[in-house]
């Protein structure tokens, strides 16, 4: 035990650490290459979209209220309606807001300076708000009508020019998602400080890598799709069209070969963020460290050999038993994270924040969503379900369950970095029990309707369903109405909040190691990670959180217990 | 404190914050590019496998196309951009030695070997325009979607050739202004663009033209 003590910020006098100020309000509104800068200008653009992808949820489920078509003035308004619901919470909500955590926490967590590209980063950013600009222009024009997923000929020969912005929209946004994750594997791979070897890396930072590795690969087939789509539209080509000897299933081939690997891009870094609460609020070890680590690699290959099971109602029959295997395979490294993740609370000094009880939230959700996903993979109930409620339970369960309980929890637990205040932890758990009953009630029942037969993407319905469905839509109001806490709650911690200390979770892992908000250069000197990220529990430890305390909040050294 | 913890949490920062050293900076150029290049073949793959599931299927339009427009032209044009490639090395070893003149000549000899090429398939499509294949299809047409199909991957290259004239421009304007003696890499990077470019091109020549 020679090692001498260089209390972090060594050089520092207490005023030069309390001189860290928030930035001002304008640094967030123009151009600006700092890598926290721009994550919180992800996180604050992907909150906006929320809030209108919710809007237009609401409306479909007052639309749903009845049988009847009533609230929306047609088929097809309610077409769009639903298109621009499911394209602008995945393509401008989660993937996005995952930047967003991504830019702030990774570079921090590995002790890099900056990101890798700095200039990139904030061109991948300012990609965002024009796409989305173009894609809600449709509303002024026809907007978008063929779902999410944009098939042909519906996409092609039956819509208007507000079908046309949407894949410009996505074309920019593949973009910005294509330059962004570049940017992450260079700085993941190449600008790590040499004491942060690969395994030494929060399993964050694991997700960000295996995720940007997915977008790199998948994202340009969304791309070349997209250009041929409107080529489709705009020059008379008929690649998808086969009275003009094109082929429709093309499209469907390229989508999913792109959006299976998508729905890792939106879960991946959500289930890094699972890692890194779980461990930190029960203070243990996570369970099987390096399994974690490689299931994130090994989920992002075989990500990429099972985009049929989407099709299995339009696929040659020969090859749905290949891919009804090969969707189950995958059901195995996500296993392996669940079960990391039980092991890592098991036993563990549970405290249940806000951010832990999303955590805990997400692990309930999304191992219903991964049984039914399961179930969806086997073929015979598949055929059976496919296009019912059904599968918009499974998704939902697994995008809504599981990432976005994920966001709410990364949200929680960085928050305090990210401005230096804490949140409310009332509010919190207010938040999480309206969040977890409202998301409950409102996607559960969904199963059954859909197992009963009820279609998804239709207005009008058999009015069998109707009791269900007042139920879902009530929930659902219950569900929107949720958002409107966390909200406040953020707006109130952000001016009021509890000065939060460098390090209020008593974490291990490099982001806490410096103020809250870091620095311009993220730390005053080169930090020295800590031998394991997740070493909770030991003497050691807790010596390095003391270590942390002092050096920035001068903080007397805690009764020391086990940390 | 006299009783030192075994703590280290720092040590003294080594470089200037936020400044990164020319080979590391370097490298992320590299790999960065690399990455690029690979989500780049995917789109190109796409358009390319399109085309040859043509091929396969209606060999009769293909064979006929052929017959109809020679390789004359497109190899002479092929020629030109392979030997731009080379232009291209010799820019950049030129540079290595300390040759900023001869960096310059070279990459000029690189974009107006880029510039003769897209001249050709201006001449080739107006050739290809006037056997009546259009990008939109026809119902009436013999070529059935062979236009498209050609014109996609073509088009798309074209325009990556394009791109390359301009970063071409882009490096001698920097060049002049001494921003590689010390550091080549924003030439290697166009290099490394450079020779993707040709490289699916030969990819291209060789199933459309070729077989
Ligand atoms: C255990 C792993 C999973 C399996 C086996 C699985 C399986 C499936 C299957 C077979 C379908 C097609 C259902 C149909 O249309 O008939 C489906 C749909 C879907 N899944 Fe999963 N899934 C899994 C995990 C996930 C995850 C993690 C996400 C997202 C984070 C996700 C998102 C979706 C979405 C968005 C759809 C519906 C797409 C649409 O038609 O609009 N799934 N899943
Ligand atoms: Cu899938």
């Amino acid at each position: 035990m020679a090692t001498i003590a260089v209390p972090l910020g060594g050089g520092q006098s207490r005023q030069e650490i309390e001189a860290v100020r928030r930035p001002a309000l304008s640094e967030y509104l123009r151009w600006s290459v700092d890598h926290k800068i721009i994550g919180v200008q992800y996180g604050v653009t992907s909150l906006l979209f929320f809030i209108i992808g919710g809007a237009l949820a609401m409306g479909i489920r007052l639309e749903l209220w009845t049988p009847e078509l009533d609230f929306m003035v047609s088929g097809a308004a309610y077409n769009s309606l639903f298109t621009m619901h499911g394209t602008i919470m995945i393509f401008l909500f989660i993937i996005p807001m995952w930047a967003a955590y991504g830019n702030f926490v990774v570079p921090l967590q590995l002790g890099a300076k900056d990101m890798a590209f700095p200039w990139l980063n904030a061109f991948a950013f300012w990609l965002i708000p024009p796409a989305g600009v173009v894609m809600l222009l449709g509303y002024f024009v026809s907007p978008a009508e063929a779902g999410w997923t944009s098939y042909p000929p519906l996409s092609t020969l039956f819509s208007g020019d507000g079908q046309t912005l949407w894949a410009l929209g996505a074309h920019l946004l593949g973009l910005s998602s294509i330059l962004g994750s570049i940017n992450f594997i260079v700085t993941i791979l190449n600008m790590r400080p040499p004491e942060m070897t690969i395994w030494r890396m929060p399993l964050l930072c694991w997700a960000v890598l295996a995720t940007s590795i997915i977008a790199v690969m998948a994202t340009p087939f969304l791309a070349g799709a997209l250009t041929l789509l409107l080529l489709d539209r705009m020059t008379g080509t008929t690649f998808f069209d086969a009275s003009g000897g094109g082929d429709v299933l093309l499209w469907q081939n390229i989508f999913w070969f792109y959006s299976h690997p998508a729905v890792y891009i939106m879960v991946l870094p959500g289930m890094g963020v699972l890692s890194e609460v779980l461990s930190i609020h029960s203070r243990k070890p996570v369970f099987g460290y390096r399994m974690v680590g490689l299931s994130s690699m090994a989920i992002a290959i075989v990500g990429f050999t099972v985009w049929a099971h989407h099709m299995f109602t339009s696929l040659q029959p020969e090859l749905r038993i290949p891919f009804m295997i090969t969707t189950m395979i995958i059901a195995v490294p996500t296993g392996i994270k669940m079960f990391s993740w039980l092991g890592t609370i098991w036993g563990g000094k549970i405290r249940f924040t806000s951010a832990m009880l999303f955590a805990l939230g997400f692990m309930s959700m999304f191992v219903i969503g991964g049984i039914t996903g399961v179930m969806l993979a086997a073929l015979p109930f598949d055929i059976h379900v496919h296009d019912t409620y059904f599968v918009v339970s499974h998704f939902h369960f697994v995008l809504f369950g599981g990432s976005v309980f994920a966001i709410y929890a990364a949200l929680y637990h960085w928050f305090p970095k990210i401005t230096g205040r804490m949140m409310d932890e009332t509010l919190g758990r207010i938040h999480f029990v309206f969040t977890y009953l409202g998301f409950l009630i409102t996607f559960f029942p969904m199963h059954i309707v859909g197992m009963l037969g009820m279609p998804r993407r239709v207005a009008v319905y058999d009015p069998a369903f109707t009791d269900f469905n007042r139920l879902i839509s009530l929930a659902a109001f219950v569900l929107g109405f949720s958002t409107f806490i966390v909200l406040y709650n953020i707006a109130r911690s952000y001016f009021h909040g509890p000065i939060a200390g460098a390090n209020p979770w008593r974490a291990l892992t490099l982001e806490w190691a410096t103020t809250s908000p870091p620095p311009p250069t993220n730390f005053h000197d080169d930090p020295i990670p800590y031998e394991d990220p997740y070493g909770y529990g030991t003497k050691a430890a807790t010596a390095y959180i003391e270590a942390i305390d002092m050096a920035f909040d001068r903080r007397e050294a805690a009764p020391s217990g086990a940390d | 404190m006299a009783e030192m913890t075994a703590t280290q949490l720092s040590a003294p920062a080594h470089d200037d914050h936020g400044h990164m050293s020319a080979e590391e900076h370097n490298e992320n150029m590299k790999l960065g590019m690399w990455l690029y290049l690979a989500s780049e073949i995917v789109i190109f793959s796409m358009m390319i496998v399109g085309y040859v599931l043509f091929r396969i299927n209606e060999p009769d339009v293909v064979e006929l196309a052929h017959s109809k427009l020679g390789v004359g032209l497109v190899t002479a044009n092929t020629f030109v951009l392979l030997a731009s490639s080379f232009f291209m090395v010799m820019g950049l070893r030129a540079m290595q030695q300390g040759n900023r003149q001869g960096m310059l000549r070279w990459i000029g000899a690189t974009a107006l070997g880029g510039a003769v090429f897209l001249a050709g398939q201006y001449i080739e499509y107006s050739e290809l325009a006037h056997l009546g294949i259009t990008l939109g299809y026809d119902i009436e047409s013999q070529w059935q979607t062979f236009g498209m199909r050609f014109y996609a991957p073509t088009f798309f290259h074209g325009a990556h050739v394009f791109v390359g004239v301009l970063w071409a421009l882009e490096v001698m304007r920097r060049g002049a202004k001494g921003r590689y003696d010390q550091n080549p890499i924003g030439i290697e990077m166009f290099g490394l663009y450079w020779h993707f470019v040709d490289v699916v091109w030969i990819m291209l020549f060789t199933l459309i033209y070729l077989v």
